[in-house]
């Protein structure tokens, strides 16, 4: 393939790669405090849904990008209640909330459907997007493209340098151990929970907001499913997770050009692309047999004590 | 005092310790109870600074429960605690931490997956920014002072359990906890580590630390103390000055509620085939491990956990594959044994961790007992429910299950009735070699009774591999001991080897 | 200091457990009530119609009974599954197969007698569906691939498949352009049951609770399941054929699942279409939690989250309440049983400040 359709492929891959990559960092702090949000997908649409609705309704897209976080992190509260507070079963309550929130979104932006939004646009970065190649795949996209490459860098340093991700890295190995040191186990879950739903939110909002300016219902199409298979495939690290979220990023991007382009596949065919990809990307990287790096106590509830 | 003092004399009055220091920490009252059961029962106590308390009691004798209050895990239903003539309420882990009581659990409380210095600084961060080095750096200066052949950046999982004690201790030293609790600390430790377990705990006493030592060793705890409180059923029933106690049994007395016949008979016979032969057996943790189980006979597997005993029985209760060498059941290669194990007249493997493995908490007795023997009621496809209920009405009975209904949880069951229950199967299936790991661990003295002597009566049709930490129990029913260090065979010899017998500490350290 | 102090239960709940599922189902009706009141719909008149539209007359609970069919069968599958803790979600694709399957059969064979194609299709349903559950079963046993986002990653694959073919190969040239099969021959139409609007699938769920209610509590391997899904390490311990049970558990989720498949088309779609994926697959995961696994509980939360199914239908109609309303009523309701669920293993006891000081 030509230079010149290669440069913008990979662009619309960083692009289309965006959204998942807000999306996987959130589960993977959700999950290094050791609880497993299965809702990312219901997480995303409801981000989505609030990003468009109050950046249209206020003018103002930065405010819906925020907010976009804050009304998914409400929804990932649900999740906190019933599995921190009540002890429910992680899995099924994420199942539960991603039912919940995908049809709350849906049923919220039906009068929305084919309305159109205000967002983001590209803007070129000075001096950077000058760089050959480089500068036209990484430095000619929306602001909110670069904040995410702040993102994993700022994970990173959070986790491995602050006291906060320290203790949340302790509970999500061994809540006991943490609890005894005199640390708040219950409590920083929560705000496991709810920073990580906070960021998956951003990412449905990128969805609406800079990716498309249109509200769709069922806009995230298994967005939210492949940043939970793309947790596993980084290995609870946020460098490798940009490499996932780019991979897949590619193969939608490619995907949807080879559609536009029109060639005899199918529609039906090259949209499994992405999903196929997930199965097989989660088969190698189990057979690394590197699974076993996923924190220690996930899923795992703490008993209350008597 | 009189010269031969009995243990109701020897209980002290407060007034007897010399009252030269104001106690560091004093308990006056303290209750709990979960429902219907006691576990502390108006426990009073005080410990002046630079004293060493050992805290004795069976399992189940209400020490974890204490130490939980002390840490602020648990709040106690009535009673008092004060700390330096102050009363002090600890809500959560953090205020009893905060107040200078510091706690080294039997399961250490560590983060595998972070550093020594992490675990050491975990919950005493001064700021919100940490840097590795800095803490590193911060944790070696502490190792330095204390002389703890320790390196704050290697990661948890890469130490033994002799160091991961001590880094359990650079946390309390970190904190500068003044009152130090120790759970049964020598139970993963070797005698030469417990050695310098009691160094570290004599100097730590003088330095003006109040030490308290739970254990359920008598000898060592006779070692190391200043002062012995014993704890029975949730109650304090007797607290001395070390050099006044005399007789040891009169304290076993103590601790268990009543005389205790720790002599049990065992006759011996003659071995008959081997029933298990392992033969330079190498692989993950075990090193050229050669041993020979005969019928008829019980051969004990001791050595500090940790040193590859978990290895070895799973691969011969064939949970894992063998790596190099053979290992030949009933005289069947392993693969062929476990490509089609019967239920009848072969193997029985009675574990270590009986709520996790051997038994399921929320099936009832009938399912648990199914779950070796469903073979033996089947017909067809159909399992014959009725028969295995009536049979499992039999047995439970015969092996004193108590409560033994067949359609009750077994997680209703103590740690005891468990333990018979798992027996009472594994003996109906008859079979030729029993792999026993830790049977006692956690019984109370009349249930470790019953079960040494069922497994004394099993020698009848089956040989035994006893695996045990326990040299008490290893010399009580043993025909012949093996110790194990990091993998390998240090010895094998026949309990009547009083020579070697005496050298059995040496080797699970693995010299000698 | 605490005022509410949570203890285990020793003893089971028994009745109060439906007391907790009653105030479950009442807390998730307000709150969907809330969102009505959003949408500026009367949340009264709505609970009304929605109870009149679901249960209220004999045409609705005909209308109900018929929509429980597809779900408890699903619903009976995913709980073979859950029983053993596989965590398969894909009880959606695997209907979309078993319908596949089934309308491979119809259109190979279209002339078939009914005696011959009914048997035919079940079994291509059934194999189709146990297909596409023992792929993520293979990739579980041999590799360790979690079985979460593979099962539902393949509903993805599944219904894109489904798309495929009525979009293309299988598309009824006498259909106008639309994506759909041509109608299926009367020998591959399921039949009525008497004068009613039932068909012979819900013959079926009866016969297939009995057979399922048997193998799980008076065979061997129903034994087997059960306790392997209690804990791995014990079934490990007691040689349990684990990966078999896996394969056996996924391949019944999908055989049923697919059966679900093929009783939809053949009995009330008549063809094969895209519009018969409305989330059976995902509305029986909610089933099966709700009752807690168990066969006749099961079946009566299918017909009661299949009646509000058909009264939320209504609402759209009457007050134009978006579809999606039914997906947050169905999500309310698993998270508030799953938070009520709670009870089942702890109590509560009220205690005053006082009351410590004084002690007992």
């Amino acid at each position: 393939m030509p230079i010149e359709l290669i440069i913008p492929l990979l662009a619309a891959a960083v692009q289309s790669g965006t959204p998942i990559l807000y999306a996987t960092l959130g589960e993977m702090i959700t999950e290094k405090s050791g609880v497993l949000n299965l809702g990312v997908e219901g997480m995303m649409m409801i981000g989505a849904l609030s990003a468009f609705w109050i950046s249209l309704a206020t003018g103002n897209p930065w405010l819906g990008f925020l907010m976009g976080g804050v009304c998914a992190a409400m929804l990932a509260a649900m999740h906190g209640l019933v599995c921190l507070g009540f002890q429910g079963n992680q899995v099924v309550s994420g199942l539960a909330l991603t039912i919940f929130g995908v049809g709350l979104a849906n049923y919220l932006g039906t009068p929305l459907v084919g309305t159109q939004g205000i967002g983001f646009s590209k803007v070129s970065l000075p001096v950077l997007a000058d760089i050959p190649v480089l500068g036209a795949i990484l430095f000619h996209q929306d602001v909110l493209v670069y904040l995410s490459f702040a993102l994993p860098v700022l994970i990173w340093a959070f986790f491995r340098y602050t006291r906060l991700g320290l203790h949340l890295r302790s509970v999500g190995e061994n809540p006991v151990a943490a609890a005894t040191a005199g640390l708040n186990v219950i409590g920083l879950r929560w705000l496991g929970v709810l920073l990580g739903g906070f960021l998956v939110g951003l990412g449905g909002a990128y969805l609406s907001l800079a990716y498309i300016h249109l509200w769709t219902n069922g806009l995230t199409a298994g967005r939210g499913w492949i940043a939970v298979a793309l947790v596993i495939f980084a290995f609870w690290r946020p460098g490798r997770a940009v490499f996932g979220a780019y991979l897949f990023g590619g193969v939608m991007a490619f995907q949807l050009r080879l559609q536009a382009m029109g060639t005899d596949i199918p529609a039906s065919i090259l949209m499994m692309l992405p999903y196929a990809l997930t199965i097989l990307v989660l088969i190698a990287s189990t057979m690394t047999g590197r699974g076993g790096e996923a924190p220690a106590a996930l899923a795992v509830n703490m008993e209350p004590e008597e | 005092m009189s010269p031969n003092p009995s243990p109701a004399s020897l209980a002290l009055d407060p007034t007897a310790i010399p009252p030269s220091d104001p106690p560091l920490i004093r308990l006056e009252g303290l209750s709990k109870s979960f429902g219907p059961v006691r576990a502390s029962h108006d426990i009073s106590f005080a410990i002046r600074p630079g004293r060493i308390l050992a805290l004795l009691g069976e399992n189940g004798a209400g020490k974890s429960t204490l130490m939980s209050m002390l840490a602020g895990r648990l709040q106690p239903d009535s009673g008092r605690i004060f700390l330096r003539g102050e009363e002090a309420r600890f809500d959560s882990p953090k205020d009893s931490i905060a107040a200078g009581i510091g706690m080294v659990y039997q399961n250490f409380m560590l983060v595998n997956r972070m550093t020594v210095a992490e675990n050491v600084l975990l919950g005493q961060e001064k700021h919100f920014w940490v840097s590795p080095k800095a803490m590193e750096r911060e944790v070696g200066e502490l190792t330095r002072r204390f002389n703890l052949p320790i390196d704050p950046g290697a990661g948890i999982w890469e130490l033994s359990m002799g160091e991961r004690q001590l880094v359990e201790i650079l946390k309390l030293l970190y904190r500068q906890s003044q009152v130090l609790i120790f759970d049964e600390p020598t139970a993963v430790l070797t005698p030469v580590e417990a050695q310098h377990l009691f160094e570290a705990l004599r100097n730590m006493a003088g330095q003006g630390k109040s030490i308290i030592f739970i254990s359920h060793k008598l000898e060592e705890v006779l070692a190391v103390a200043d002062e012995v409180a014993v704890l029975r059923r949730g109650e304090l029933v007797g607290h001395w000055e070390a050099k006044d106690i005399q007789s040891k049994e009169e304290l076993a007395n103590r601790m268990v509620g009543r005389t205790v016949s720790l002599e049990i008979a065992k006759d011996s016979r003659m071995p008959g085939e081997p029933v298990l032969r392992v033969e330079h057996l190498t692989g993950p943790r075990l090193d050229d491990v050669n041993l020979v189980v005969r019928q008829g006979e019980i051969m004990a597997l001791v050595g500090v956990a940790g040193n590859g005993q978990k290895e070895l029985v799973e691969t011969v209760a064939g949970l894992r594959p063998p790596g190099s060498g053979s290992v030949k059941i009933l005289g069947t290669d392993w693969k062929a044994f476990f490509a089609n194990p019967s239920w009848k007249e072969s193997l029985s493997y009675i574990p270590e961790d009986r709520l996790g493995v051997a038994v399921c908490r929320e099936m009832t007795l009938t399912d648990n007992f199914l779950l070796t023997t469903r073979q033996g009621f089947c017909r067809g496809p159909w399992l014959r429910r009725k028969l295995a209920r009536q049979t499992v009405a039999e047995k439970v009975a015969e092996f004193n299950v108590q409560p033994g209904r067949p359609d009750m949880l077994a997680g209703r069951l103590s740690g005891g009735n468990l333990q018979k229950l798992v027996l009472a199967r594994e003996f109906y299936r008859n079979s030729r070699l029993i792999v026993a790991e830790q049977p006692t661990q956690g019984l109370d003295i009349s249930s470790t009774e019953e079960v040494w002597r069922q497994l004394l009566q099993a020698r009848e049709h089956a040989g035994i591999l006893l695996v045990t930490g326990d040299l008490r129990e290893a010399m009580t029913l043993a025909d012949r001991i093996a110790v194990i260090f990091r993998g390998r065979i240090m010895d094998d010899f026949p309990v009547e080897d009083q020579e070697r017998m005496k050298r059995i500490g040496l080797l699970m350290a693995g010299s000698g | 200091m605490r005022l509410i102090r949570v203890t285990k239960r020793t003893e089971p709940l028994g009745w109060g457990s439906v007391l907790v599922f009653c105030a479950a189902l009442g807390l998730s009706l307000s709150l969907a009530c809330a969102a009505l009141a959003v949408q500026g719909v009367a949340p009264l008149r709505a609970l009304a119609l929605l109870w009149e539209g679901g249960f209220g007359s004999v045409w609705s609970l005909e209308d109900s009974l018929r929509k429980a069919i597809p779900i408890y069968l699903c619903a009976l599958g995913v709980s073979f599954t859950f029983r053993m803790q596989i965590w398969n979600i894909g009880a959606e694709g695997q209907f979309a197969l078993g319908a596949i399957g089934a309308a491979w059969a119809v259109l190979t064979f279209p002339h078939l007698s009914a005696v011959a194609l009914l048997p035919l299709m079940m079994l291509s349903a059934g194999a189709a569906g146990a297909f596409w559950a023992l792929i993520p079963a293979l990739t579980k046993v041999r590799l360790g691939v979690n079985e979460i986002i593979s099962t539902l990653m393949l509903n993805y694959i599944g219904i894109l498949l489904l798309n495929y073919l009525v979009y293309g190969p299988w598309r009824d040239p006498g259909g106008r352009g639309f994506p759909m099969t041509m109608e299926y021959p009367a020998a591959a139409q399921i039949g009525m049951l008497g004068g009613t609007r039932l068909h012979w699938g819900l013959v079926l769920c009866v016969v297939l609770s009995v057979l399922a209610w048997l193998f799980l509590n008076k065979t061997r391997l129903g034994y087997e399941i059960r306790a392997s899904g209690e804990s791995l390490r014990t079934a490990r311990y007691a040689f349990m054929p684990y990966g078999f049970l896996v394969f056996l558990v996924m391949g019944i989720c999908g055989m049923l699942a697919g059966w679900a498949g093929f009783v939809e088309t053949s009995a009330v779609a008549h063809r094969l279409q895209p519009s018969i994926l409305v989330g059976y697959g995902y509305t029986a995961i909610v089933v099966a939690w709700v009752a807690r696994l168990k066969i006749g509980p099961m079946a009566l939360a299918a017909f009661l989250l299949a009646g509000l199914r058909v009264g939320v239908e209504v609402l759209q109609l009457e007050l134009r309440v978006p579809a999606a309303f039914g997906h947050i009523l169905e999500g309310l309701v698993l998270l508030t049983v799953l938070a009520g669920q709670f009870f089942h293993y702890y109590r509560l006891r009220l205690e005053w400040p006082g009351q410590r000081a004084e002690g007992r």
